[in-house]
């Protein structure tokens, strides 16, 4: 489901991803593991967030924010990382655009004292393959900040052969209280418990 | 005793043809009602995608744990968040949106647990081909909402769609996977 902008490009894409399928291991792969540090460049088309908060006991509201932009360091043979990421929060988008305004409000994510949240985090634990297994950092939301904590329910690193370049990333699940960032409208209809799924890729340099 | 039998049978009979009168018909709420996908991305990570407009109505017999639907998907309202991704899933190559504007779900099976609805038994018509599709609740429940003042009901629900058995097979070949996680939030007002 990669998009293209042009004819050509897409072609090339094809050609790619059927070298890429023709070379078995590589779907899987956590096998190339740089050593040292790396810098990598989050992908705007691959790192959102979802948010999900139960609406009257009932059913769940989902909203989008992002693209996420920022700087992440993965260090795998040490297993260390770091990262800053800057959650464009003004971005918020559910479906529907009086729902998107409601939420923009002060009570809420009050974008426009506050039009980003921060995610700042130095504490990654890594599984026994070396995947990225759970950061732990500092979220901040309309000005306050609480320590969150992002669980990997998937991670790899691959070779991406489009971009020629290794690409990591996953799925992420986290879980907050918004009153404690102070976005109180509508509860306790709508739960204070909020869970954000996060997908997220870098690509190496 | 035996009349004290006959008496209970009578009394349950009522108690059913009463129960089969309280069949009712539900509006979904389009401001609550969003059909999402996810669809894995190089064994990395998930890419998603919604749909915003649904619309559609839902009958349910809560006593007689009865139910049917009938629902359409507005397919040209996909939003992805990436404006070259929703425009290349809309394409011809995957959903054909101007050919298939809709997609329809139909059903008339409907499994309670206890008094919540557990799962929906029905079929989908997407890009024009009709397969049978089950919709399992995560969540169901009915609450009295203060601003329309009538109940609601609905819940979360979740079902797998083998994408090929619609006909879209776009990146099955160079490893894009054939099963999508549908992720259903819907809400219903009593009419």
């Amino acid at each position: 489901m990669k998009r293209s902008s042009s004819k050509p490009r897409r072609a090339a894409v094809v050609a790619a991803l059927v070298a890429l399928n023709a070379s078995p291991g590589l779907a899987p792969a956590l096998a190339e593991t740089v050593a040292g540090p790396v810098n990598y460049r989050l992908d705007p088309n691959h790192t959102f967030a979802t948010f999900e908060v139960l609406h009257f006991g009932t059913s769940t509201l989902r909203g989008r924010i992002g693209p996420i932009s920022g700087e992440v360091m993965l260090d795998r043979a040490a297993r260390a990382g770091d990262l800053r990421l800057r959650i464009p929060v003004t971005s918020v988008e559910t479906g529907l655009p009086v729902l998107d305004a409601r939420l923009k409000q002060p009570d809420l994510l009050a974008t426009a004292e506050y039009p980003e949240a921060y995610f700042v985090a130095t504490k990654f634990q890594f599984d026994a393959a070396g995947g990225v297994k759970e950061v732990r950092g500092e979220f901040t939301l309309r000005g306050v900040s609480e320590p969150l904590s992002l669980v990997a329910r998937s991670f790899a690193c691959r070779h991406d052969a489009m971009l020629k370049r290794e690409v990591c990333g996953g799925d992420f699940d986290a879980d907050l209280k918004r009153s404690r960032f102070g976005a109180t409208f509508g509860e306790p209809f709508v739960s204070d418990d909020v869970h954000l799924v996060i997908q997220v890729e870098g690509i190496a340099p | 005793m035996t009349k004290f039998s006959l008496l209970a049978v009578l009394a349950a009979i009522g108690f059913s043809a009463a129960a089969h009168a309280e069949s009712a018909t539900y509006a979904i709420d389009p401001s609550h009602t969003f059909a999402s996908w996810e669809i894995g991305h190089f064994a990395t990570s998930t890419n998603r995608g919604r749909f915003n407009k649904t619309s559609g109505t839902v009958t349910l017999d809560k006593a007689a744990k009865t139910g049917s639907l009938d629902v359409t998907v507005d397919t040209t309202s996909l939003d992805t968040g990436t404006a070259a991704f929703t425009k290349h899933i809309s394409s011809d190559e995957m959903l054909n949106v101007a050919a298939f504007p809709t997609a329809h779900f139909v059903a008339n099976k409907f499994v309670f647990n206890g008094d919540k609805v557990a799962e929906v038994d029905g079929s989908l018509t997407l890009m024009g081909k009709t397969n049978p599709i089950v919709l399992k609740a995560q969540n169901f429940n009915c609450y009295m909402n203060p601003m329309v003042k009538r109940e609601v009901c609905g819940g979360d629900f979740d079902a797998t769609l083998v994408r090929s058995q619609y006909g879209l097979t776009y990146g099955l070949n160079y490893g894009f996977p054939d099963a999508m996680h549908l992720v259903i939030q819907v809400e219903a007002v009593k009419q």
